[in-house]
């Protein structure tokens, strides 16, 4: 960090790396657009580079960047003005006890219908359950990320299951 | 807790993440009458950069930088676009005040008769007549919305000194691809974008050298600078 500090690029770019791809996936709940997404977080890596004399030595660097990343993605959506699906798609069923066809087959049904309904979720709602169980940030990252206080990510977290709830139409 | 875990379980399929190769310039976290000395050294991180870059096959994104409210992508293979008129796009005929209003520094033509101010966002642009044929000038905050640009292989980006508290980038060679907001992407010819303050220029003619452009960027009214 004091290397990158003290204009170090290389080490910058070391330093950054192992958070590209979660800022991305934050960026894409975001603006719902891989370029977007992709410069999103690019300009947030330079914009980062230019405040990294004001980051503090020692606290953790990836809420930092997230928080960036998210703003930058905010802005993005903002001036792009469109509204995008999130399209993700469920992967094939991971190594779970080998279910039958059928089974994988309903299993696979079953995580794409519970996408969609998080997909047709409020904006607001999407954001928070996908941060925080998507791509499990920790309650203090997502309200970074979404420029939110922590209390706003636990109330807001309990109402957008809930009407997940109601729209996947599971009893849980 | 059924539905929470469900959603953690979901092993999403994420678009892939891009790989990003950064050319950075010095960080900007002192003062203003330093920076041609972080100009300079952003100069030596470009050439380093430039120097240890390998050549790749695919369609991605080699390195990118960002001079003031531009951002310029290097890439090895250009995305489709189509050759428009320096003037398409624009935006609405705005008044001289109004254009102030939103870029404070917007030079002017050193002409009689000043062409049109155009609007997009927060870029305000004008198209004018040096030497005999159209040049597109344009000029926003950097504190406003980005200007974007994809310069392939067979465009030459060099780095140039306008002023001795101003640095910009001379492209020239095959056209690049230049996105203008809320625009399709189009082919631009030979360009010089710059940075002075808080602003960021452009100047772009498909007949400008390097020397005609410096010699323009350098002959622009600039408000409060004579």
């Amino acid at each position: 960090m004091l290397r990158a500090q003290r204009g170090d690029a290389r080490a910058y770019e070391e330093l950054v790396r192992p958070h590209q791809e979660i800022a991305f996936r934050v960026a894409y709940v975001i603006t719902r657009n891989a370029a977007d997404a992709e410069d999103a977080v690019q300009d947030a890596l330079v914009k980062a580079w230019r405040a990294l004399g004001r980051f503090r030595a020692g606290e953790p660097l990836r809420p930092w960047l997230l928080r960036i990343a998210a703003n930058e993605a905010r802005n993005r959506r903002r001036s792009a003005g469109r509204r995008e699906r999130l399209t993700l798609r469920a992967a094939a069923s991971p190594g779970e006890a080998a279910p039958s066809p059928e089974e994988a087959l309903l299993a696979t049904s079953d995580r794409e219908r519970l996408l969609d309904a998080l997909e047709a979720l409020p904006d607001a709602a999407r954001e928070v359950l996908a941060c925080r169980y998507l791509l499990d940030l920790s309650e203090d990252e997502t309200a970074g990320a979404l420029d939110v206080r922590v209390g706003t990510v636990k109330s807001r977290s309990a109402r957008a299951l809930e009407k997940l709830r109601e729209a996947y139409g599971t009893g849980a | 807790m059924e539905l929470e875990r469900e959603l953690r379980d979901l092993d999403v399929e994420w678009p892939p993440t891009p790989e990003l190769r950064l050319v950075l310039e010095a960080p900007q976290r002192r003062r203003r009458s330093r920076r041609p000395l972080y100009a300079a050294i952003a100069l030596v991180l470009v050439a380093l950069a430039a120097a240890f870059a390998v050549p790749q096959s695919r369609g991605a994104i080699l390195r990118f930088l960002h001079l003031g409210g531009e951002t310029i992508h290097f890439v090895d293979t250009l995305p489709p676009a189509e050759e428009r008129p320096l003037g398409a796009g624009l935006g609405p005929v705005v008044p001289l005040a109004q254009a102030r209003a939103l870029v404070p520094g917007l030079p002017l033509p050193p002409l009689e008769e000043q062409p049109p101010l155009h609007q997009s966002g927060n870029v305000i642009s004008l198209v004018f007549r040096h030497e005999g044929a159209p040049v597109l000038l344009s000029a926003l905050s950097q504190d406003g919305s980005f200007l974007k640009k994809l310069v392939g292989g067979q465009t030459n980006a060099e780095w140039v000194q306008i002023f001795p508290d101003s640095w910009g980038l001379w492209l020239s060679g095959q056209p690049h691809v230049f996105f203008f907001p809320r625009e399709p992407a189009r082919l631009a010819g030979n360009t010089l974008v710059w940075t002075r303050g808080d602003y960021t220029f452009r100047l772009e003619g498909p007949t400008l050298s390097r020397d005609a452009a410096l010699k323009l960027a350098r002959s622009l009214k600039y408000p409060g600078k004579g």
